[in-house]
């Protein structure tokens, strides 16, 4: 009954409800696009800061000014044509470490003449009354090296140097000096007696004491020897052989 | 309404009368509600929905109008790489309404002259004074003159931003940019030629994208400056042009302009030398002379000899050369030493008529084909075109071309043989390359490589050489028109390179007008000497810039020329 006579009232009631819910629809999509609006011409305001300041960059540093700056204040010219490279390779090149020249050159030198004794350190028991130090050297290598004997000792003479302290450094190039200045089999005599001393000495400590000293110590007479038996080839590769001179130290 | 009648019994009649009128006067009565009912029924329906279209589609009341896209009032100008070239900036401007000033007119005039001193403070106190309406101050103003007149307070005083044009790189590039009037109308260059691309509203939102290279052209013109400051010329002008598309990378005259204040400029720095300026280039024709005989078989190949006397008579008059050969020589020969006695013979086995059409082909027989308006046209013999014209035409006199025709002439001999005009628009998909038309056989092309070549490594523009670039080229000096006479002493030297030469990429031309010799020359004012070290300091700037790999063992095909070459002589003095 009552439900019946207000059912106007609930109809009209009721439309009134959609009709806001549609405004209040209408409404919140026009605040949105109000808001969009809002940002965009903010975005434009700021593009618009941007172009100025640009503007304004562009003309302060424009290439006229730049040009003023490179040829007057810093006196830069444009890049010869050997200045560019190819590709990586060439750039590598350049990056080529130096290697210690100092060291091997005046070996070679002192070495070339005794190069006709390099294959007597291959038979070392076979050698004459002169060769009483490579004899000792190759007791300390037999150990190890089967083949490249030569190879292998060269090989240790970077390593022994850079890792021997002052000290050693300094009886290295003794002996060299010695031996640079008394050429060929002269100065393998000469230095014989002292090295065999020298090399006797670490021979015996050498397994109690830890193993880069005694690859130090050993290093010594080995220089001389290696360097009198490697004549030039091996100079160029120190790279190659660190590799092979960390494993020969070790081992030893 | 009717007065109460005392018999009863005759109202009846009336009473029937009275409500048919009363029925007729509320039907009218109604009719005539309803209708106003109507009416304002459909008033505020119209009303509501109206309310309610506004309510789902208008504005709100807020909306800010035209800033939904930031229009500049004038388009940009950018260069290939989108660096701007010219843009409009708003700039404060000070102007004021002498009807409306309230204060001391006379303490605000001292005020005013003190702030703005280009006028002095009694011409403020009569402008002020005047019954004027409006009248500018400054234009243009700094923020800080701007500043200080607002701190004056005077209402009259009119503070406003305007639209101005704006050049960041301020001279670069002016003759090709060109410059604007004061009401944002462009008056010269590319702001001439393209106003109505740059203010119409539908096209204004998108940058002109040019071919220039701003990079490159800043080298062109501090190279091409610092060489007319040192050997005092009166006047400079350089191209360079990507030889495949005829795009123009950079294009400069000098003496510069500074478009930000372009009436500070002096006529003659008004004009444009590249495009407007016609010269006869001399010795830079030589190679199409050698071409066009190439292409009509009257070459057959460099080795050809003619007879180069030390003085050729001819159709009654004398040709001479700078530096005679006096014998016999090839074609190598007389392109590496410059001989105009050789060019002159093999021009008139060329003939008049075939000079002409390939000439004409080339595009040397009509105006400069480039957007600007600022152009001219080649000037040509004419009608006085005879045999004798068509030898001095050979070897570079005789016809005035300017030097952007001469770097299209080159772009089209190098190319292989395709002609595109040149363009100040970049090529790209809004722009695509038009296609060329052949002029040169591609063989012919490639064989001029060689020979041109040759004159930058053993002739007279070794100076031009850019080390691992391969520049060929051919210098030029010809001998200026003074009041219709060659000048002895004055001259303009020009030069025309392509690099690099074993695969053509650019063409480069400068130019210098009236070069005056210097201690470094000693005494020549040659093109050799003084344009030629303009190329190569140039391309040694840009030709990294352009993606050129130096590479020192690289070189065209020598074996064309260098056979038929000897070495005896080694002068580079002359052209």
């Amino acid at each position: 009954m009552s439900a019946r006579s207000f059912r106007s009232v609930f109809m009209v009631a009721s439309c009134a409800t959609a009709a806001l819910g549609c405004y209040l629809v209408s409404l919140r999509v026009a605040s949105e696009r109000a808001a969009l609006e809002d940002v965009e011409s903010r975005i434009v305001l700021a593009q618009r800061d941007m172009r100025v300041l640009q503007t304004e960059i562009g003309t302060r540093g424009r290439l006229s000014q730049l040009e003023r700056w490179n040829a007057g204040a810093f006196a830069l010219s444009a890049p010869a044509a050997d200045q560019f490279l190819k590709g990586s390779f060439e750039l590598a090149r350049l990056a080529q470490p130096e290697h210690k020249v100092d060291f091997q050159a005046p070996v070679v030198l002192a070495a070339a003449p005794a190069l006709a004794r390099t294959p007597s350190l291959g038979a070392p028991d076979t050698d004459d009354s002169g060769t009483s130090p490579s004899a000792l050297l190759h007791e300390a290598s037999l150990k190890t090296e089967t083949r490249e004997v030569p190879a292998r000792r060269v090989a240790t003479l970077p390593l022994a140097i850079a890792k021997s302290t002052e000290k050693s450094a300094t009886a290295a190039k003794s002996a060299k000096s010695l031996s640079a200045e008394k050429p060929g089999l002269a100065a393998a005599h000469s230095a014989a007696p002292r090295l065999a001393e020298q090399s006797k000495t670490p021979a015996k400590i050498s397994p109690k004491k830890s193993v880069d000293k005694a690859a130090v110590v050993t290093a010594k007479p080995l220089t001389k020897k290696v360097e009198v038996a490697k004549v030039d080839p091996l100079a160029p590769l120190p790279a190659k052989h660190s590799g092979n001179s960390k494993e020969t130290t070790a081992k030893r | 309404m009717n007065a109460p009648s005392p018999a009863l019994v005759a109202q009846r009649p009336e009473r029937l009368r009275l409500v048919g009128q009363r029925r007729q006067l509320l039907a009218v009565m109604h009719q005539r509600l309803m209708f106003g009912m109507v009416v304002y029924a459909g008033i505020v329906v119209l009303i509501a929905l109206r309310i309610l279209y506004l309510a789902a589609f208008g504005d709100h009341a807020g909306r800010k109008e035209g800033v939904s896209a930031l229009i500049p009032s004038r388009g940009d100008i950018v260069d290939r790489n989108g660096d701007p070239l010219a843009r409009t900036i708003d700039a404060w401007t000070i102007a004021v309404h002498p009807n409306k000033v309230i204060g001391d007119k006379l303490e605000l005039a001292r005020r005013l002259a003190q702030l703005m001193p280009e006028q002095s403070e009694e011409q403020y106190f009569a402008l002020l004074r005047s019954d004027k309406t409006f009248a500018y101050l400054r234009r243009r103003a700094s923020p800080a003159l701007v500043e200080a007149v607002n701190a004056i307070g005077e209402p009259g005083l009119a503070i406003e931003r305007e639209p101005d044009r704006l050049y960041p790189q301020t001279s670069l590039a002016a003759h090709v940019l060109g410059y604007t009037d004061i009401d944002g109308h462009g008056v010269a260059g590319m702001e001439r030629a393209f106003d109505e691309h740059l203010s119409n509203p539908a096209t204004r939102g998108d940058p002109l994208v040019l071919s220039i290279d701003s990079r490159v052209q800043q080298a062109l013109e501090h190279e091409l400056m610092s060489a007319m400051a040192k050997f005092s010329a009166i006047g400079a002008a350089g191209v360079v042009m990507d030889v495949h598309t005829g795009e123009v990378l950079a294009m400069t005259s000098l003496p510069e302009i500074n478009p930000n204040a372009p009436g500070a400029a002096t006529p003659d720095a008004r004009f444009n030398r590249a495009t407007q300026g016609v010269y006869e280039l001399g010795s830079t024709f030589k190679p199409f002379t050698v071409a066009m005989a190439m292409d009509s078989g009257v070459i057959k190949s460099f080795g050809q000899q003619y007879n180069c006397p030390n003085a050729l008579p001819a159709y009654g008059h004398i040709i001479h050369d700078t530096h005679p050969f006096g014998r016999i020589c090839t074609v190598a020969e007389i392109m590496e030493e410059s001989s105009n006695i050789g060019t002159a013979q093999i021009a008139d086995q060329l003939g008049k008529e075939r000079q002409k059409y390939w000439l004409g082909k080339m595009g040397f027989l009509g105006p400069v084909p480039i957007e600007l308006k600022e152009r001219s046209r080649a000037l040509t013999p004419g009608s006085r075109w005879g045999p004798f014209e068509t030898m001095t035409i050979g070897f570079g006199q005789g016809i005035a071309v300017a030097p952007l025709q001469l770097a299209m002439g080159y772009a089209t001999l190098f190319n292989g043989g395709v002609y595109h005009p040149p363009t100040l628009l970049k090529i790209d998909r809004s722009h695509p390359l038009p296609p060329g038309k052949r002029v040169f056989s591609e063989d012919t092309s490639y064989k001029m490589r060689a020979l041109l070549r040759l004159v930058v490594m053993k002739g007279t523009g070794r100076k031009a050489d850019a080390p691992g670039y391969r520049v060929g080229g051919k210098t030029g000096t010809a001998q200026k028109l003074i009041n219709g006479r060659y000048s002895q002493t004055i001259n303009i030297t020009s030069f025309a390179g392509v690099f690099p030469m074993d695969d053509p990429r650019y063409v480069i031309i400068a130019m210098l007008d009236e070069p005056k010799a210097t201690k470094d020359t000693y005494g020549f004012t040659t093109a050799g000497w003084n344009v030629a070290p303009v190329v190569s300091g140039t391309i040694s700037r840009i030709a990294p810039m352009l993606g050129v790999q130096p590479d020192m063992n690289r070189e065209p095909d020598m074996s064309q020329v260098l056979p038929f070459v000897q070495n005896a002589k080694q002068d580079t003095k002359k052209d």
